[in-house]
């Protein structure tokens, strides 16, 4: 187990070091310089900023200098929000973002695995039939049609829920975006669910359970769940990767001050520091989920530890 | 749930709806009708209505969903051909090579991809073609592995050990034994990767960072009719409704196919 | 005092009957055997009235005089959970992987309401289905456990609430024979304490030993039962005298082999290791330091327990495995490596393997099936001749040509093991390499098979390489033997002095349990 961990860790730490390389040789290599937009600056100004911002060292040097400041907790500077530091944007946006994502992830696991588990009881039934359909439309229709959507009958019409905005994470506020951002994952851990504890309950351990007069719900709980849930947390990276992107839009959405918003304006805007440090921000996040999943396995099935 | 046939007949209409239907119409999806802004359904020349600045919106639609689909298509096969490619000659020679392929493929999953994908925009402009072509570098990764898995086990087959002493050469036995045994497997992903696509496409154009106007998509038609929901929902509604249901429509055929194979 | 009676029983699926009419008793401390061949509704008479099934069954079966038909599922669990203990074929997935052995005997013991059971009374448990190291695998998981150890975990698991009675459902079939032995055994002692055992097999001679009374099944019904001693001597059946016969036994006088030619394949300290499965370092050694020599028209067996190394062995030598060291020759003349294997070396010995399905592939007629050696060993013959070869060859293992255009998944698992030794001899190979080849087939067939390679030994002088795990069988065949046990070559000889006088242990252990 320990050495399986070590091994992710070994790749973990190369792929969060190439992403930072990558990313930030594709912003160098960009066509134009950040200040082109601005035609009313003078050279002498244009020089000054340059200057200040490191642009006119070599680009190891560069490197050298934004790896350094990345391990301050140092995102540099934003070059739209001249007022700010990429760190100041992100440790603005970052509390929404994992609010949000959070109980959205919480909620996924929690509807996800009560319709698998209910749909596998009820298995080749019309409870199966119609929840594991739901499951495949809930994965199907992506966030940006639901968010709308949810609005336009929750709010809109019902009246039911405030249309967008934050407001300091009111329950009222989360309420939707956090059903929008939940459902297609819910609907992909449900189907994984499901189809792990089919595949799990046809084993003849099952059988020999079954043989000893357990209970079926014992069996179900004791002996089927556990197994059947590998599936479910090998889904976990991407899961958290859907997560960040459906934020991306649900922040849009809802007009919410998190991360993804900051993300969309960075990229609209050209601002290379902001969209950069939130890649490496989502890509840490991700593999930190991978490692999540790993440390999950061993427990879910002690044959993985080795 | 769904009668069996449902899927495949519902997407052939599409797909046919999207490539025949927008020259019969009275108004092209580009064109401003100044007299039918935000004209409701059922008006005249204007089926489903027209959108803020008087285009008319079932040519609009069908037009994003012919744009969706061919963007899809061709990602999901440059897909097929890095995934297979990929996952086969790992899963072949196995070894040190594996291992490092599938490397490769561990990390490159681990990154945010749709925020590189984002990030490829934002430095090299946007064009239709890197919508596609990074995609497809985005989505072979599942396929390269499931691919692998399937090469690995059937390398170790008899009947492959069998060619093998059979004397046919390794190119052989890749080609007549291995990939035919896989091709339906491929398939499968293949058809699953489509929606991946579609989802990521219409994502991108969402946020304003796909296809540029005048072209038009299924994600933009999305975003357009978000903005106006509250005074016009239709054009909200039918837009998503055919995204809803090519998504549908192509992963519950993919998902049989898998499942089917898989028993 | 009877335990369990079984009277009038029928399964039925769909409306169609899948046994019928089936009775027996079994009494306090009785085993009873139902045997037959596979399909013949074996398991589904032994499992289906418990509720393990989910088919509609009609008759009776009295459990301690309770009626088990048409009792409620709850009911019927509580009369497994007290009365009676099921252990099943496959001893590797028995039991739940992520619980402890300890844990899962609890569970067990608890279901006949017996309260918790102290860690002492789990020892006595392991203790009584002879467990070593009783202690600490109370705390270890199931992978932990070979093959053996875990089938007697299940079988302590099926007993710990003390049932009256014990339903064996292939106990086993997956076993190779020194297992088998000691798990009949084993099975024997238990029945000292009065417990009643039903026990499910396809091989007759190996449970008449075991058994009081022998039911006998063909096609879901009973065709023959009386008492197992009755039953072995003087069947009255010739279904059941096919079973007995095409069952290999020591005690059937030794086959007529064709006579011995010069040494044609020669193999010298082959050794072979693979990467420890689920580690990065380290190597597990699948056979080290091998050395023998197949004659021409002579049978050689190599013969093992499971994880023995055989096949890994055979697979080297033939060139379809790796290998890490070690001469392999025909005729004198080094092969090339795998790799480098020409026409002209790749047809002097053709394979064929255990599993008939997976050693055909699915997306190709039987008649291209057969025609693809020639094709490439044999590229200089014109398209009419190739077919007139393939038809010769399906002909030569008695196949209709009728079948040449199906795809191997219509074929049954004899038919498809047909095909591939048709495939094997069509290019007329010096040597063939029975990896396990009738293993995966049922006794019956398998005897057919058997006998077919045999002519075909005779007819065409062939030289075969047997890998199997079943002495008796190898005996049908080869006049020469190799022991195999972890990886080495343990006693090498004729066949006959080595069974008459094993030397080493793993030998005499293999004789003994064939008996």
């Amino acid at each position: 187990m320990r050495a399986l961990l070590l091994r992710r860790l070994a790749t973990a730490v190369p792929t969060l070091a190439a992403v930072v390389l990558l990313s930030f040789l594709l912003m160098r290599l960009a066509p134009g310089g950040p200040f082109d937009g601005e035609l009313a600056m003078d050279p002498a100004t244009r020089a000054a900023l340059v200057h200040a911002y490191g642009l006119d060292l070599p680009l190891p040097a560069q490197m050298l200098r934004y790896v350094g400041g990345l391990a301050r907790g140092d995102f540099g500077p934003s070059l739209v929000y001249r007022d700010f530091t990429v760190t100041d944007l992100i440790a603005s946006g970052l509390p929404v973002s994992l609010t949000l994502g959070g109980l959205a992830l919480t909620l996924a696991v929690m509807l996800g695995i009560s319709a698998g588990l209910i749909a596998a009881t009820r298995a080749g039934g019309r409870t199966d039939r119609i929840l594991m359909f739901a499951m495949t439309l809930l994965t199907a229709v992506p966030t940006f049609v639901t968010g709308p959507a949810l609005v336009l009958l929750f709010a809109l019409a019902l009246g039911w829920a405030p249309v967008s905005g934050w407001a300091g994470g009111d329950p009222a506020h989360l309420a939707l975006p956090v059903i929008a951002l939940a459902l297609p994952v819910a609907g992909a851990i449900g189907k994984l669910t499901r189809a792990g504890l089919a595949a799990t309950l046809r084993q003849d351990h099952i059988r020999s359970a079954h043989a000893r007069g357990l209970s079926p719900s014992r069996v179900l709980l004791v002996h089927a769940l556990r197994p059947a849930l590998v599936p479910v947390a090998s889904y976990l990276g991407p899961a958290a990767a859907g997560m960040l992107t459906g934020a991306v839009v649900i922040e849009t959405v809802f007009a919410l001050p998190g991360l993804g918003r900051h993300f969309v304006q960075g990229a609209l805007n050209r601002d290379y520091p902001l969209v950069l440090g939130v890649v490496i921000l989502y890509a840490a996040l991700i593999l930190l989920f991978n490692l999540l999943a790993d440390l999950l396995y061993g427990w879910l099935d002690p044959r993985m530890r080795g | 749930m769904i009668r069996p046939r449902a899927p495949g007949l519902i997407l052939s209409a599409i797909v046919l709806a999207a490539l025949l239907l927008p020259p019969l119409l009275p108004w092209r999806y580009d064109v401003i009708d100044w007299g039918g802004v935000r004209a409701p359904p059922l008006s005249p020349g204007h089926l489903l209505g027209a959108d803020g600045v008087g285009r008319d919106l079932l040519a609009r639609t069908l037009v994003g969903a012919r744009v969706t689909l061919a963007v899809a298509a061709a990602a999901a096969l440059v897909s097929l051909v890095i995934g297979v490619a990929w996952g086969a000659t790992a899963g072949w020679i196995g070894g040190r090579v594996d291992e490092a392929m599938m490397r490769v493929v561990d990390a490159l999953y681990a990154l945010p991809f749709m925020f590189v994908v984002i990030l490829l925009m934002v430095v090299f402009g946007r064009s239709i073609l890197l919508v596609f072509l990074g995609i497809g570098a985005v989505e072979w990764l599942t396929m390269a592995r499931v691919v692998r898995g399937q090469v690995m086990a059937l390398r170790e087959q008899p009947f492959v050990i069998a060619a093998e002493a059979a004397g046919a050469p390794p190119r052989r036995i890749v080609t007549m034994h291995v990939l035919p045994n896989i091709a339906g497997v491929a398939l499968a992903y293949l058809l699953l990767t489509v929606p991946q696509v579609v989802m990521i496409e219409s994502f991108l154009s969402f946020l304003g960072l796909g296809v540029q106007e005048p072209l038009t998509s299924l994600g933009i038609l999305v975003k357009e009719g978000a903005d106006d929901m509250d005074i016009s929902p239709h054009a909200l509604l039918l837009p998503g409704g055919l995204l809803v249901a090519i998504l549908i429509c192509l992963t519950v055929l993919g998902e049989r196919l898998r499942d089917r194979l898989a028993a | 005092m009877t335990i369990y009676a079984v009277e009038g029983l029928c399964v039925s699926a769909g409306g169609q009957p899948l046994v019928s009419d089936i009775g027996f008793t079994i009494g306090r401390g009785e085993c009873v055997a139902l045997v037959g061949a596979s399909g013949s509704g074996k398991s589904l008479t032994c499992l289906a009235p418990f509720g393990l099934l989910p088919l509609p069954v009609a008759g009776s079966a009295r459990l301690r005089g309770r009626e088990l038909i048409g009792m409620s599922p709850p009911s019927l669990r509580h009369a497994r959970g007290h009365d009676a203990g099921f252990i099943f074929q496959q001893p590797l997935t028995a039991l739940t992987p992520h619980l402890k052995v300890g844990r899962q005997l609890a569970e067990a013991w608890r279901q006949a309401g017996k309260g918790r059971p102290r860690r002492t009374d789990l020892v006595a448990l392991l203790d009584r289905v002879g467990l070593d190291h009783v202690d600490e695998r109370l705390d270890q998981y199931p992978h932990r456990l070979s093959g053996g150890q875990r089938q007697r975990v299940a079988i302590a698991a099926a007993i710990a609430h003390d049932p009256a009675l014990l339903v064996a459902d292939e106990p086993t079939s997956a076993l190779d024979a020194t297992l088998r032995a000691a798990m009949l055994d084993l099975l024997g002692r238990l029945r000292e304490g009065g417990l009643a055992l039903l026990l499910v097999s396809h091989d007759l001679p190996s449970v008449a030993r075991q058994a009081d009374r022998i039911v006998v099944l063909e096609a879901g019904r009973v065709i023959e039962s009386g008492a197992a001693s009755t039953v072995l001597r003087t069947p009255r059946n010739a279904y059941t005298r096919a079973l007995i016969e095409a069952a290999p036994h020591l005690s059937e006088p030794p086959p007529l082999l064709p006579p011995v030619g010069p040494p044609l394949l020669t193999a010298e300290g082959v050794c072979v290791s693979f990467p420890r499965p689920g580690r990065r370092r380290g190597r597990v050694q699948a056979v080290a330091d091998a050395t023998l020599a197949v004659h021409a028209g002579e049978g050689l067996a190599i013969v093992g327990g499971s994880g023995s190394g055989k096949s890994t062995l055979a697979r080297a030598i033939a060139r379809l495995g790796p290998i890490d060291a070690g001469q392999v020759a025909w005729a004198g003349r080094t092969l090339p490596a795998r790799g480098r294997m020409g026409r002209g070396d790749r047809h002097l010995m053709q394979p064929v393997f255990q599993d008939p399905l997976a050693s055909l592939d699915p997306m190709w007629r039987v008649r291209d099936i057969v025609a693809e050696p020639l094709r490439h060993l044999r590229p200089g013959l014109s398209p009419i001749a190739r077919a007139e070869a393939v038809a010769a060859a399906l002909g030569d293992v008695e196949m209709d040509s009728a079948l040449a255009d199906r795809y191997p998944a219509t074929l049954s698992g004899g038919q498809a093991q047909r095909v591939a030794i048709a495939r094997a001899i069509v290019t007329q190979p010096k040597l063939l390499l029975l990896d396990e080849a009738t293993s995966g087939l049922d006794v019956l067939v398998a005897s057919r098979i058997v006998s077919l390679i045999a002519r075909l030994q005779h007819e065409r002088g062939l030289a075969i390489l047997f890998v199997t795990h079943d002495l008796a069988l190898a005996r049908r065949l080869c006049a020469r033997i190799a022991v195999m046990a972890a990886g080495r070559i343990v006693e090498t000889g004729a066949m006959e002095s080595v069974i008459a006088r094993p030397a080493h242990p793993v030998t005499r252990a293999l004789v003994v349990a064939s008996q």
